[in-house]
């Protein structure tokens, strides 16, 4: 039937493109990996795996995943605390909140570097005002940007205001598609609003919760752009993510054999993680559900 | 013109929508296909629209295949149940669509879409969107862009299911005036409701799990089912059926009731069969058979009796209101000349004679 | 609901919406500000603290001298978003057309695994993809020019296209298509003339998602041009220095960042008005 050569027409260009751009560069990283290319020997030579026996080994390399896992799981969980807790507090009355609801919006929409460039300002230990408003709290200046835990504090901060609204808009708009009548019948069988929330809203947010939460991992863990403004992985290696590691090898020392080793090495531990995240969520949360 | 399909079949997922359907339907008639949910009306329509070719078998318009020609060449309309119209046009607009792909003269194609709209009764609705139509008027429209190309075959897929059912009443009779005053395409409707089909008094195509059971005038299946499958399936509430003998004595039902055998059945030999009788034919009186009410559903002013005695199970259709409680005993009496007689197999051995 | 928790309701927002605003009003003040004014520590209120100047918002049509001549990032960064933007959604809606109307089969590859791959390209930190693209690039002659770098960001935002008109699409039902094909168009011609006119919610939403990850990419921008191409990000970026001019930054990062919150306006009417079920998941 000719519908079928209407069919290709459709997905064709979509899809050289995303091979054209995307598989080939996977495939080229792969086959970089196996190679020695540097600045010293530009070049597509074969060493087998020796990069990888020396990621086996590199600490700095393995101890930024530590480092990314606390930024993106600290921030993410409280951008979901944080934006379900204001979706909860708006989504009954929707039509005061329209003001607000942009407002909400903006930190989302504005461009992460910029908004980066500006807190930096703002975490400036002598002329900023973090430390400004702790003195009059009557609190002591912290140096935000050259502790290591403090630096960590400051790029969880910045990401926490970025990106909650993210995680307001996905539960809000869960919230207003849920069906009422489970309200109604957890209010006529006297459910106070705690136990409602527990056991109707809660658990039949769970899928959205969890896609909100799957989406905002994945983008948090390949944070870059604030990290190099603000901290620039200092103080140390304090800050240091695995992908901004993977950038000071392959785009600053030009190690870019060693690079993408650890490029490849670093995909497969994150699509492994996070298909494991999401399995777990899923179960954790439908089990909730049952218990309900 | 005529429209032969011959041994159509098509799986989707190991299920077989459509089994070895074969049947030819001619120019100027109206047909029903009748069959429960998933029976594949809905197949056999998009096998005949184009839309999903069949793994197997052909279909030829006049002789010609019409494998080799795609749905935008085909001359066929579509009604669906859903209320199908182009929502960002007008009335109007959604009527010319299928004109304007043809390049006519402005005044031709208005001509012809102010007749239609007309015989429609949607003349004054012409200049609004279809989003600001009610139901019915949607289905309207629907009908109205499917008639305004006049063409070779117009498919109808349950168009009434839902509209309320005083409008369906309505726009019933307002299709059989538009479909009666017209004799150049195939038009093929289809209801899961066999009283609609005798309604419309057509003729009928039976469907079940993928295949063609019986076809034949509305009026004949209903007095002759040819199988079980069919009878049940061609009366709402679906035939009592209930598995006996006949032996020297008469007719046994479920082993149990003795009844004198009917003339009509007189020439049978003696065995088991399935007995049916319509629920409507099931009645009660002051004495008959012992039977235990299980259910009573209230319709409207008619009432659904189910009733048991012992493994027999029945449905009688009583006019009128009767608030039974569970558990009553009422008494049941079959008019033997109403009863059906199906062999072991399925296969109709005798029916009433009057039409049942 | 009593008067406490409404107390304790409004008293979070305002305090969160605080916290939103901050940012900005700290921006706002500081673009006015001089050397003075900031040395000293931080400083609040013009007049009462400090001497206000408009010396950072004339920088932004200087470059050196802590200037930063904004005009022609903003104009790069303009072309390369929007015509990126324009290429990834018509791209991306023809393929999740493909996508939701049709079933492909290629060996063991069916539709989901195809939209899979489309959307799984998120995953991909820029850093894996910057060196790979850069080596393309480079061959290709287009580095540090904007049609490379728009070459670039089609294939970061036609995932984003593809993810929001696929289940836009998914929403719209198949009987329109097929209503089409039976009144005389081809598959093509029933997803111009009737599915397109009817998406106008769907692209507008992939059409905004778009335009703003591609303004808001810095890592590409900065990884792939130098100084023939200048995109707005990197621009203001190369303003940090061990002696940040303060009000000029803050100045250019409060242009940029302005037809972002226009976009908010728009784009909330839009996800309100629940036209979106289905694509903000």
């Amino acid at each position: 039937m000719s519908v079928d050569r209407g069919k290709l027409v459709f997905v064709l260009p979509g899809l050289i493109v995303l091979v054209a751009i995307i598989l080939f560069p996977l495939l080229f990283t792969i086959r970089v990996s196996l190679s020695s290319w540097d600045v010293a020997q530009p070049g597509l030579d074969w060493i087998g795996v020796t990069n990888y026996l020396r990621l086996a080994e590199d600490t700095r390399f393995w101890e930024s995943f530590g480092r990314l896992a606390l930024m993106a799981l600290g921030s993410v969980a409280l951008q979901y605390l944080l934006g379900f807790g204001l979706a909860l507090l708006v989504w009954r009355d929707m039509r005061a909140g329209r003001f607000f609801r942009v407002l909400f919006l903006i930190p989302m929409m504005t461009t992460p570097v910029i908004m980066a460039v500006i807190w930096r300002t703002v975490f400036h230990e002598s002329l900023g005002p973090a430390n400004d408003v702790l003195r009059l709290l009557g609190m002591a200046s912290l140096p935000w940007l050259s502790q290591a835990g403090l630096a960590m504090t400051s790029v969880i901060i910045v990401e926490v205001w970025q990106w909650t609204p993210f995680m307001f808009l996905m539960l809000l708009a869960g919230l207003l598609s849920l069906p009422r009548e489970p309200f109604l019948a957890a209010a006529i069988d006297g459910a106070g609003p705690i136990r409602t929330f527990l056991r109707v809203t809660f658990p039949m947010i769970a899928p959205i919760s969890i896609g909100a939460i799957i989406i905002r991992l994945i983008e948090a863990s390949k944070i870059m752009d604030t990290v190099y403004v603000i901290t620039s992985g200092g103080p140390g290696t304090a800050t240091e993510t695995s992908s901004y590691y993977i950038f000071i090898r392959g785009l600053r020392d030009f190690q870019i054999g060693y690079a993408a080793s650890l490029s490849f090495t670093y995909l497969v531990i994150m699509a492994i993680s996070l298909t494991i995240i999401a399995k777990v969520l899923a179960r954790a949360m439908i089990v909730k559900d049952r218990a309900a | 013109m005529s429209l032969v399909s011959t041994e159509l079949t098509r799986s989707v997922d190991g299920v077989a929508h459509l089994d070895g359907i074969s049947c030819v339907l001619e120019r100027g008639r109206f047909y029903v296909i009748v069959g429960p949910t998933l029976s594949g009306k809905t197949s056999l329509l998009h096998a005949f629209a184009g839309l999903d070719a069949p793994d197997t078998g052909r279909i030829t318009l006049d002789g010609a295949d019409l494998a080799a020609v795609p749905v935008w060449s085909r001359s066929v309309s579509m009604v669906y149940q859903q209320f199908i119209n182009y929502p960002h046009l007008s009335v109007y607009e959604n009527i010319a669509f299928p004109l304007r792909r043809r390049r006519l003269a402005q005044a031709e194609l208005d001509s012809r879409v102010r007749a239609i709209a007309e015989t429609v009764g949607l003349t004054s609705l012409l200049a609004r969107l279809p989003g600001a139509l009610s139901g019915g008027q949607q289905q309207r429209v629907a009908l109205a862009r499917s008639l305004v190309k006049g063409s070779d075959l117009l498919l109808l897929d349950e168009p009434l299911v839902n509209l309320d059912y005083k409008l369906r009443e309505q726009l019933r009779e307002e299709f059989l005036n538009i479909f009666s005053a017209q004799n150049r395409s195939i038009l093929v409707y289809t209801t899961a409701d066999p009283n609609e089909a005798l309604l419309f008094d057509a003729e009928v195509l039976v469907m079940h799990e993928g295949r063609l059971l019986q076809v034949g005038s509305a009026q004949s299946v209903y007095a002759r089912p040819a199988t079980t499958a069919v009878a049940r399936i061609f009366s709402d509430p679906p035939m009592n059926l209930v598995p006996g003998s006949i032996d020297a004595a008469g007719l046994r039902l479920a082993n149990d009731v003795l009844l004198p055998r009917p003339r009509h059945l007189d020439a049978l030999p003696p065995g088991p069969y399935v007995f049916g009788i319509h629920p409507g034919d099931v009645a009660l009186a002051a004495s008959g058979i012992a039977s235990e009410v299980e259910l009573a559903e209230i319709s409207g002013s008619e009432t659904f009796l189910h009733v048991r005695h012992a493994d027999m199970r029945l449905v009688a259709h009583l006019s009128g209101v009767y608030a039974y409680a569970l558990g009553e005993n009422v008494e049941i009496v079959l008019e033997g000349a109403k009863l059906f007689a199906f062999g072991i197999d399925g296969g109709l051995a005798a029916a009433p004679e009057s039409g049942g | 609901m009593s008067a406490l928790y409404r107390a304790l309701k409004y008293a979070a927002i305002l305090l969160w919406s605080a916290f939103v605003i901050a940012p900005f009003l700290w921006a706002l003040t500081t673009s006015f500000k001089t050397a003075n004014g900031i040395t000293g520590g931080p400083t609040y209120i013009p007049w009462l603290q400090y001497e206000p100047s408009l010396e950072g918002w004339r920088l932004l049509f200087r470059s050196g001298g802590g200037g930063i001549a904004i005009g022609g990032p903003y104009l790069s960064s303009l072309v390369v978003t929007i015509s990126a933007s324009l290429i990834s959604l018509v791209l991306g809606t023809l393929a999740a057309y493909g996508l939701s109307r049709f079933t492909y089969r290629a060996g063991f590859v069916r539709n989901a695994d195809i939209t899979f791959f489309f959307i799984s390209q998120r995953i991909m930190p820029p850093v894996v993809l910057a060196i790979p693209f850069f080596l393309m690039l480079q061959f290709l002659g287009l580095l540090d020019t904007e049609v490379g770098l728009i070459i670039v960001y089609i294939a970061l935002l036609m995932p984003i296209a593809v993810w929001v008109m696929v289940d836009f699409f998914n929403t719209v039902p198949r009987e329109l298509d097929e209503s089409a094909m039976l009144d005389g168009c081809s598959p093509f011609e029933a997803f111009w003339r009737v599915i397109l006119p009817n998406s106008k919610p769907g692209l507008v939403v992939a059409g905004l998602f778009c335009l703003i990850f591609g303004w808001n990419d810095f890592f590409f921008a900065f990884t792939l041009t130098f100084t023939q191409t200048q995109l707005l990000p990197v621009a203001i970026v190369a303003l940090n220095s061990s002696v940040t001019p303060w009000w000029s930054l803050s100045a250019a990062a409060l242009v940029s960042v302005a037809p972002l919150v226009v976009v908010a306006f728009v784009l909330e009417s839009y996800l309100s008005r629940g036209n979106l079920a289905g694509a903000v998941r």
